[in-house]
């Protein structure tokens, strides 16, 4: 074997080593892609399908102000429908992000949350986690309209009263997934990355 | 005249291109049944009987294009392939659909259709069509055939690169679409 040979051997070797380092890498890369994307909010088989039209539900809120969820609104904001329970611990720990993003999504958002059952039992968990600004209803109809099964479950309505997006909502990454899923007109961000290229 | 070293590296790596297209197609045909009925090329009732042909005639390239006498005609049965594989892709692209699965990989592959893909098909119409240019008769020494081995070795890592740098642009686009 001449001098030349081993050293294109050994030159070869190089190339396909660095190749596959390369092609190691993008792996990584793609995987880190996957990592980084935002998570979407778990979408359930049953309830209402998005781009139907919401049912117009007449409720009172705990102030004693009358509402009716799913009508379109005037002021052209969205309604985001966020059903809790005051049992229900990762509710809890979700009530400081929907006091922050109603603050700061006010422009086009307004939330509202929902549940049923005893309405002095919800009177004193919105009084021990200050939702007094919030719109807060006690409802039945609302979550069997809505076919809630799991807590805690938004409703983001457009300001048409049509259903954009919905989903278990357990941080603010899923609850954000619903406004991005809105903007980009889309059923959830998983359908978007999916389907989209 | 093409040097033999270039010609036979780029016939070797379209006979493992064409080899392997055929066998991820082969592993699972209802699959490639149904990802080729979605470009919407055909009439339903033509379809069953054509979707089948496709890795047939991909097998039998890269069968072809190991011989001599039958590697022109192979040759160019590959480059017709190819070119109606990026004039499919381009056609659902300009119709819109770019959700379909692009059938570019094994049947678990989702990938779906992306302008690039039909540009490397054109890409690689060429590169065979180069290789199918006539040969010197140069008789090959050691360092040729550790050039043509190490070569393939390369070129099929290299493709699995760029494969990937693809889809890595379509995941990187989709992140920068949210906020």
């Amino acid at each position: 074997m001449t001098a030349l040979t081993v050293s294109n051997i050994a030159l070869w070797a190089v190339v396909l080593s660095l190749s596959l380092v390369v092609l190691a890498l993008l792996r990584q890369i793609g995987v880190l892609h996957e990592r980084i994307a935002p998570a979407g909010a778990l979408m359930l088989n049953r309830g209402l399908t998005i781009g139907e039209r919401a049912p117009m539900i007449d409720a009172v809120d705990l102030e004693g102000q009358e509402l009716r969820v799913g009508a379109p609104r005037s002021d052209g904001r969205s309604t985001l429908l966020v059903f809790i329970s005051p049992t229900c611990p990762v509710c809890k720990t979700l009530l400081p992000v929907l006091k922050s993003g109603r603050r700061d999504e006010k422009q086009w958002l307004e939330v509202i949350l929902a549940s049923d059952g005893d309405r002095e039992e919800h009177r004193q968990f919105a009084a021990d986690h200050g939702l007094g600004g919030l719109p807060y209803v006690v409802s039945a109809p609302l979550g069997i309209a809505y076919q809630v099964s799991r807590l805690p479950f938004a409703a983001l309505l457009d300001a048409g009263g049509v259903l954009r997006a919905r989903g278990l909502v357990n941080s603010r990454e899923h609850l954000e997934s619903l406004f991005e899923a809105q903007r980009l007109g889309v059923a959830s961000l998983q359908e978007y990355f999916s389907s989209h290229g | 005249m093409l040097d033999p070293v270039p010609g036979v590296l780029i016939i070797a790596s379209f006979v493992v291109l064409f080899a392997s297209a055929a066998a991820h197609k082969l592993r699972d045909l209802k699959r490639f049944d149904a990802v080729f009925g979605a470009y919407e090329l055909l009439p339903l009732a033509g379809r069953m009987q054509v979707s089948w042909l496709v890795p047939v005639l991909e097998a039998a390239v890269a069968i072809g294009l190991l011989w001599s006498g039958s590697r022109p005609y192979a040759g160019c049965t590959g480059m017709v392939l190819l070119l109606l594989y990026a004039g499919a892709m381009a056609l659902n692209l300009r119709r819109g659909r770019r959700d379909i699965a692009c059938g570019c990989g094994g049947p678990d592959e989702r990938r779906t259709i992306a302008a690039w893909m039909a540009w490397r098909n054109l890409v690689l119409a060429l590169l065979l069509g180069i290789g199918l240019w006539p040969w010197s008769g140069r008789a090959l020494l050691m360092t040729d055939r550790l050039t043509i081995g190490f070569g393939l070795a390369s070129a099929i890592v290299i493709y699995l690169c760029l494969d990937r740098l693809g889809t890595l642009a379509r995941q990187a686009r989709l992140l920068k679409g949210l906020q």
